[in-house]
This record gives C-alpha cells, sequence and structure tokens, in this order.
C-alpha cells in the first residue's frame, strides 16, 4: 500500500468513525456492498463457461452473502435496527451497485476486465479494513467482525490474482495489465462522477428550492386539493389513436 | 404474420414485461426475478430481453411497445399538488422535480434509447385503465363491474369500471383522485407499525389477527365512508401528500399512540412468551391498530362495491391494484359482496400494470376481440436440464438425477412425510409475487413447530406471520369453508378461507391464529407436477395439503435460475432441493 494512500485513507477513517451516527452509516454503506456483491459474484457464476471459476465465483458469492449478515448484526446491535432493514430488505437500494444497461457486472466487463476489478475493490476493501482495526476506530466486537471476514477477503483478492498471473504465463500480460489498468481508472472515474453528481443534486434541489420559493406561492392561492368522493373519469377528446401515443 | 405486443411497467415499483403474440400471453415476468434486486423499479430491461428471446422475435419485431402509464400527467398531478399543499411541500419539492427533470419526465426518449424501439410503435396507457384491462381483459367473463384500487396512478386512486364483451371492452365510470386514497391510508397505518411502505402492508394483515378492531372509531376519524359507495381521508392526519418521506402528521400519534420502533421483537397477548407486561399491552395496541385499519378496509371496499352493484347491477367482479393483493379483504368481499363471481388478477400491483398495458393496445387500440384468460400462471423463464446439470456439475454438487416428474414427486413426497423442508423449482417461475408451486419452499402442515422450524431456519423472518397451504382442488372442500365467489382468486392465493371445525387443530403450521389461511387450490391442469406432488404426499399422510412459501430468503426476490436455488440451499437449512428433476440434498 503505497505511504500517501494509506494515510489518506487513515485520516479520512479517523474523522468517519468519531463522527455521531457515523459508525451505523458505515457499517451499513459496507453490509450494502457487501450485498451487492453477493449477486454480481452470483451473476458471474451463472454467466462464465469456466468450471473452476464456476466454483470460486460461487463460493466467492456465499462469503459476500455471510459478510453482509455480519455487518447487518453489528448495524443492528449498535442500535441502527432501522437502517439494517432498509439495507437488507429494501434492496431498491442496491440499485445503485451499477446495473447499466440491464447487463450484469461480468457482463459488461468480460472475464480478464472482471478478474482484474474483484481483484482490485477486494484488495482495497482489506487495505480499509486493515486500517480500522490497526487505528482501533470500530468498537471491540465490530474490529472482532473484521478479523474473523479478513481471511474470505484474502482469498477474494488472491483468487483473481492468480488467474491474472495464469495469462500473464500464457502471454496475455498486456491484456492483464490493460485491464488492471482500466479498472483502476474506472474506479477513481466513478468515485469522481458519483462526487459530482451528488454535488449537482445539491445544487439542483437548491436552485428548485428557490424557484419553489419564488414561482409557487403566487399560484398557491389558486391550487386546490382534491376533493374526496367519486369524480367524474376524465375524459379525452381526442381520438384514441392520437391520445394513445401521447404521454400525457 | 402475428402481431407482436410488449408491455412495460417501470420507474416506480415492481417493474415488468409481458410479451403478447396476437393477444395470447407468451412470457411475463418482474424484472427483480433477473436483475435480484428485490421491487426493482429500473426500466425492465433483462425482463424485456428474455420475453424477446422466449418469442423468438428480436424488438424491431414487435409492434407496439406499450407504457402502462401517461408520465406527463403523472407529472402534472404532482406539481399541481406541490401548488396546493404550499408552503407544506417545500421538502418534496425539490427532490420529486430532480427525479422527474432527471430522468421520469424522459419516458419515451428512454424507452428509444434503452429499447432500441421506433418511436411510432410506442405507446401510453393509463395507469388506472392499465390495472382495469390487467384484470378483466383475462379474466373468463365477458361482462363485469371492474375495480381498480391501489396508493396512486396519474390522479385516480380508485377506479370504476365497466367491462364490456365488445368494443370498447372498458368505459370508466367514476374515480376517486389523489390524496384520498385506500392504498395511501393502509400504506400510512403500515408506516405507523414499523414496516416498510410499499412492502410491509401483508405484514399489517398478518398482524391484525392478533388483535381486535378497539381502534375501529379513530379509523372511522381516519376514512370516512360517505354517501354512494365515497370515502375521503381526513387529511389533518396525514402528510404523504406534501412530505417526502414522513406519510403522517403528529395528530395521529395523539389519536392512536406512539409508532412502533421498525423491527421491534412482536409480543402481543397471544404470543407473548418472556416479554414483559409493559411490552406486551404495547404490542397489543400495535395488533389492535393493526386489527382496525384492516377492519376499516374491509369495510370500504364493501361500502365501495355495495354501492356499484346497486348502481350498474351484474354478478361478476374483477379487480387489480396493489389493494387487490389483501387477501383478507378480498375473502370479505367474496363472502359478504354483492357479486356471485370474483376474478383478481393475481399481479394485481404495478408489475400487472405491464399486463394491462399490453392486453389494452390488443383489444382497445387494435380493437381486436377478446380472447385468451389467464389460467397458468408459470409465464417465466426456465431453464434448460443440460444447462442446470452442467451448474451441478461445475460446482462439485452432489445430487441425483431423478429423470422423469414422476420419481420426482414421489421422492419428494417421503421426504416432506419424514419432515424434510425442501426447495422445490419446477420448470417457468411464476407471474406475479407468489409462489405457487413452481419456486416454492415446502413442507408437512401437520407438524406444531413446522412454522417456526421454516421461520428460523430458512425464511429468516417474523414468525408471527403464517405460512400459506396449498391444497388439491379436488379436496378443497373437505377441509375448508369456501365461499363461492373465493374459489377462483383462490387459484392465486388471493383470499383467506376457514378450516372446517372438525379439521380444527389439523394444519398447525399454515392455520392463521383466526382459523383462516391463505389457501391455494391447485388445479391439475394449472400445476401438473405440484399437483401430482400434493397428491403424493397425501398417499403418506392422508392430508393433501402442503405447506407452500415463496422459495427466498428475506430480503430477497423469489429465486428465478438454478444458481439462485442453489446459493439459497447453500444459505439455509433446507434439507433438500428438487431442481426441474435432480435432487441435491443439503451438503450438511
Ligand atoms: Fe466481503
Ligand atoms: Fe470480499
Ligand atoms: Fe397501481
Amino acid at each position: 500500500m503505497g505511504r500517501f494512500r494509506q494515510t489518506w485513507i487513515g485520516l479520512v477513517s479517523e474523522v468517519s468513525w468519531r463522527l455521531p451516527g457515523w459508525p451505523v452509516k458505515l457499517l451499513t454503506a459496507f453490509g450494502q456492498a457487501e450485498r451487492g456483491s453477493f449477486y454480481d459474484m452470483l451473476a458471474a457464476a451463472e454467466a462464465t463457461d469456466r468450471p473452476d471459476l464456476r466454483r470460486k465465483y460461487f463460493e466467492h458469492a456465499l462469503d459476500e452473502s455471510q459478510h453482509a449478515i455480519y455487518f447487518r448484526d453489528r448495524v443492528m446491535a449498535l442500535g441502527g435496527i432501522d437502517r439494517a432493514r432498509a439495507a437488507m430488505e429494501e434492496a431498491g437500494a442496491l440499485t445503485s451497485r451499477g446495473i447499466v444497461g440491464g447487463e450484469s457486472l461480468y457482463e459488461r466487463l468480460g472475464e480478464i476486465d472482471f478478474l482484474a476489478f474483484v481483484h482490485v475493490a477486494e484488495a482495497e476493501a482489506i487495505e480499509q479494513f486493515s486500517v480500522y482495526c490497526d487505528r482501533e476506530l470500530p468498537d471491540p466486537e465490530t474490529i472482532a467482525m473484521l478479523q474473523k471476514i479478513m481471511p474470505d477477503e484474502k482469498f477474494h483478492t488472491a483468487y483473481p490474482l492468480h488467474e491474472l498471473e495464469q495469462r500473464r504465463k500464457q502471454g496475455k500480460g498486456k491484456q492483464v495489465d490493460t485491464a488492471l489498468r482500466r479498472v483502476k481508472w474506472n474506479r477513481l472515474k466513478e468515485g469522481w462522477l458519483r462526487f459530482s453528481r451528488d454535488v449537482g443534486h445539491v445544487m439542483s434541489s437548491v436552485w428548485l428550492f428557490l424557484l419553489y420559493a419564488i414561482l409557487i406561492p403566487p399560484f398557491s392561492l389558486l391550487g386546490k386539493v382534491e376533493r374526496g368522493g367519486w369524480q367524474a373519469p376524465r375524459r379525452d377528446r381526442r381520438p384514441l389513436a392520437v391520445a394513445a401515443r401521447s404521454q400525457g | 404474420m402475428s402481431t407482436w405486443i410488449l408491455g412495460i411497467s417501470a420507474l416506480y415499483h415492481d417493474a415488468a414485461a409481458v410479451l403478447l403474440r396476437d393477444g395470447v400471453i407468451v412470457a411475463a415476468a418482474q424484472e427483480e426475478r433477473f436483475s435480484r434486486v428485490k421491487h426493482d423499479a429500473s426500466l425492465p430491461v433483462r425482463a424485456t430481453k428474455w420475453c424477446l428471446e422466449q418469442g423468438g422475435i428480436s424488438i424491431g419485431d414487435l409492434d407496439h411497445l406499450v407504457f402502462y402509464e401517461k408520465p406527463l400527467r403523472k407529472f402534472e398531478r404532482i406539481l399541481a399538488n406541490s401548488v396546493a399543499t404550499f408552503p407544506r411541500s417545500w421538502r418534496a419539492f425539490p427532490r420529486q422535480m430532480v427525479t422527474w427533470l432527471g430522468s421520469k419526465l424522459w419516458v419515451r426518449n428512454q424507452l428509444v434509447a434503452t429499447f432500441g424501439i421506433q418511436p411510432h410503435k410506442l405507446l401510453f396507457s393509463e395507469h388506472h385503465l392499465s390495472h382495469a384491462a390487467s384484470a378483466f381483459l383475462c379474466s373468463p367473463y365477458d361482462e363485469a363491474t371492474i375495480l381498480t384500487v391501489d396508493g396512486v396512478g396519474e390522479e385516480a386512486t380508485t377506479g370504476l369500471w365497466r367491462g364490456t364483451a365488445e368494443a370498447p371492452f372498458i368505459e370508466p365510470l367514476a374515480e376517486v383522485r389523489f390524496p384520498h386514497s385506500l392504498g395511501m391510508f393502509y400504506s400510512t397505518i403500515t408506516a405507523l407499525l414499523g414496516f416498510a411502505v410499499n412492502s410491509g402492508e401483508y405484514k399489517v394483515m398478518g398482524m391484525a389477527a392478533y388483535g381486535e378492531p378497539r381502534f375501529r372509531a379513530e379509523m372511522d376519524k381516519l376514512l370516512r365512508l360517505e354517501d354512494g359507495g365515497a370515502f375521503s381521508l381526513d387529511l389533518d392526519y396525514f402528510s404523504f401528500h406534501y412530505h417526502p418521506t414522513q406519510s403522517y402528521r403528529p395528530r395521529l400519534v395523539d389519536l392512536l399512540g406512539e409508532p412502533r420502533m421498525p423491527g421491534e421483537p412482536f409480543r402481543p397477548t397471544a404470543i407473548a412468551g418472556d416479554a414483559s407486561a409493559e411490552a406486551v399491552a404495547r404490542n397489543q395496541r400495535f395488533a389492535d391498530i393493526a386489527a382496525s385499519a384492516q377492519s376499516a378496509i374491509e369495510d370500504a371496499l364493501l361500502h365501495v362495491v355495495r354501492a356499484a352493484h346497486a348502481e350498474h347491477g351484474g354478478d361478476t367482479l374483477c379487480m387489480a391494484g396493489g389493494v387487490a393483493l389483501n387477501s383478507v379483504a378480498n375473502h370479505r368481499l367474496a363472502k359478504d359482496g354483492p357479486y356471485d363471481k370474483l376474478w383478481i388478477q393475481p399481479a394485481a400491483g404495478d408489475a400487472g400494470g405491464a399486463l394491462g398495458a399490453a392486453l389494452w393496445a390488443w383489444h382497445c387500440v387494435l380493437g381486436k376481440p377478446r380472447a385468451a384468460t389467464l389460467d397458468r400462471i408459470d409465464l417465466g423463464r426456465s431453464w434448460a436440464r443440460d444447462q442446470t446439470r452442467q451448474i451441478l456439475d461445475d460446482l462439485g454438487t452432489t445430487y441425483e438425477d431423478l429423470g422423469d416428474t414422476s420419481t420426482s414427486t414421489t421422492r419428494a413426497a417421503e421426504d416432506l412425510a419424514r419432515g424434510d423442508i425442501i426447495g422445490w423449482f419446477d420448470g417457468r417461475f411464476e407471474w406475479g409475487p407468489r409462489a405457487l408451486g413452481h419456486r416454492s419452499i415446502l413442507a408437512d402442515p401437520r407438524g406444531a413447530d413446522t412454522k417456526d422450524k421454516v421461520n428460523a431456519r430458512i425464511k429468516f423472518r417474523e414468525s408471527f406471520r403464517p405460512f400459506a397451504p396449498a391444497i388439491t382442488e379436488e379436496a378443497a372442500d373437505d377441509w375448508y369453508d369456501i365461499a363461492p365467489a373465493a374459489r377462483v382468486p383462490l387459484r392465486f392465493m388471493l383470499a383467506t378461507p376457514t378450516l372446517k371445525p372438525e379439521r380444527e387443530g389439523s394444519l398447525p403450521a399454515t392455520t392463521h391464529l383466526d382459523g383462516t389461511s391463505r389457501v391455494q387450490i391447485v388445479r391439475r391442469s394449472d400445476h401438473p407436477h405440484f399437483h401430482e406432488l400434493i397428491t403424493a404426499f397425501s398417499g403418506h399422510s392422508d392430508t393433501p395439503v402442503l405447506l407452500n412459501t415463496s422459495f427466498n430468503l428475506k430480503g430477497d426476490p423469489i429465486v428465478a435460475s438454478p444458481i439462485d436455488a442453489l446459493a439459497t440451499l447453500r444459505r439455509s437449512e433446507l434439507d433438500t432441493l428438487y431442481l426441474d428433476g435432480f435432487r441435491v440434498p443439503s451438503p450438511d
């Protein structure tokens, strides 16, 4: 791990684990990520045509499912029942895990890039978890939990690396390097995009609020909440062929 | 040349795609089964891809792609409502505008960009019209009164329609508009009782059996029944129409007491265990609130339906919309309502809008005569046995190939009679939210501890909720008191008859506290393998009934593929998995 990177993770973690309410937030987010990768790995196990890799993806998926439960249990123990349920039940929150164009991560990336992705992402998770444990940031039980899952995470980062090394031996070193670079670059890019999307979101919310405060009041006198009871259905005067094509 | 129509519902909850060939359902599936995101609302890209594969066509072969509602009308309603509730809508307004201006408003463009459909082939139905079409146009009836009830569509929350044998097929009669909504009323109580809105409603229904409706007078304040089958909400108690996350105002808490914390163990008097007296009293209040809300919504539906019948006559009622998934209320309608025949579209929630939209296009827009009825519900994807065998081998799974189904049902019946809990995976997965014998977890319903065993070891869910029994059609009347009008809805597990008095105590795992059960009547023609299995089990037990719960763990969508099923086997304490004729014992 690079020195700069380690310091950076350390600094961010020192702050985030100490903010009130944040440990629960962080654990929830990890739980969601674990659950998301359960689905990603299961989809990979389904799609790959390599029997040996199918088995590894499948076992990996089962690990992540178990980890998600460990994280949920910690969230519940820390009194964050609400969030744990949201994480486990409202899997709608997982839509952000990256379904683009209706393809699984595996289908989107292809085998080599997927392996590179898994290796890089899991290595980053180990990095983070180690910093948390070394600096004793979470509560002791959470540290024990993180230490318990560490061997799994090491397996998750090791087998894709081994697989990539095999490809290197087959003379596909260049492809492997490109995949690793691409995956690292994409993770940075996605992080940045997420950040700018969040900022954009806040900005537009502010603008929309101003719009609301300035433009809506004059109309609000005219607006009325619908009354209850039966009302005649709205009649559409347009010919059916026209109305049926219209979004409004 | 065939006419191909694809119906789509999406962007609110439960996205789905349905493919019709000349008006007949070729394929129907919810996106969540493919994406594995429960209640996935994103455009149903994977479900669509599979539907087209199943039909052997490509997107270019479609004659129409039909979206289930009119997005601009919905946007107008949201805008008008924000204006009308100014300044209380200040939190909701920016949020709603960000999502609408950011994506939801551009449905046409999204459909064109995502699916590559030619714009002139796009049609847009209306939300409640789609529900109405899904309820009537694949029912076995030529004429009917149609009732659609949900949270909200564009403006309407309740719709009354006439279904006719010839064009126009569906005529609107009257509607109730947002925010006056039976669905939102029930969802608000769901939120007060600490469950997730839009998915926890059936938990309230389960809780209701533990309570007495002693808050009925309070409920009547919230939900007022008026002349002519009309109703309205007292909006002073609600905030869902202007608040983004909070659905009720403090006044409701003054009226009904403190809300329940999510995840709080449910310990009313009947299942108090070692809970403190204070906790039991508190939980009994929650049960009583649930019972009161349930009783109120049942009375409201009866009130609507009786007035409709008085005014429009007829002997048949077709229903859809999320509220039609309330099986206890449905049973009340079947038993005490004025209609002799009741038909409820099994995917009554918004997923079913995809079916309705497609049927609306075929009949109402293209003017084609009525044809197919919806009997078989296994309309989802299946997997070839060779593919499954490959996966089993690759994963190093120990299994037996039983080959044909009758060997498989015989063996499964033996396992069940021995007390095993099995996963049952048979052919294509089901349309709608219920597992009806194609992706089911099954057990012997006679054991007193079966319910707790399935809850604790497999489903990991709240223990107060009952499991459903599946019974063969031939035996149904020997075991349950079935109102005639409930018979058809029971094929889809949509009503709750009572166990016959002489059978009392014989099916503890599937009988609710009040003696009712969410029964599925299994017809041989609809589910040949499942029927054979129950019959074989009856040979061992003299009980033509199985406990049937959906094949998934808490928080997961129902399993779709063999690998989902195998992962579920590994993540739970299921004893055995029957996977399209392969018998897979649990590894430990
Ligand atoms: Fe993990
Ligand atoms: Fe991992
Ligand atoms: Fe709806």
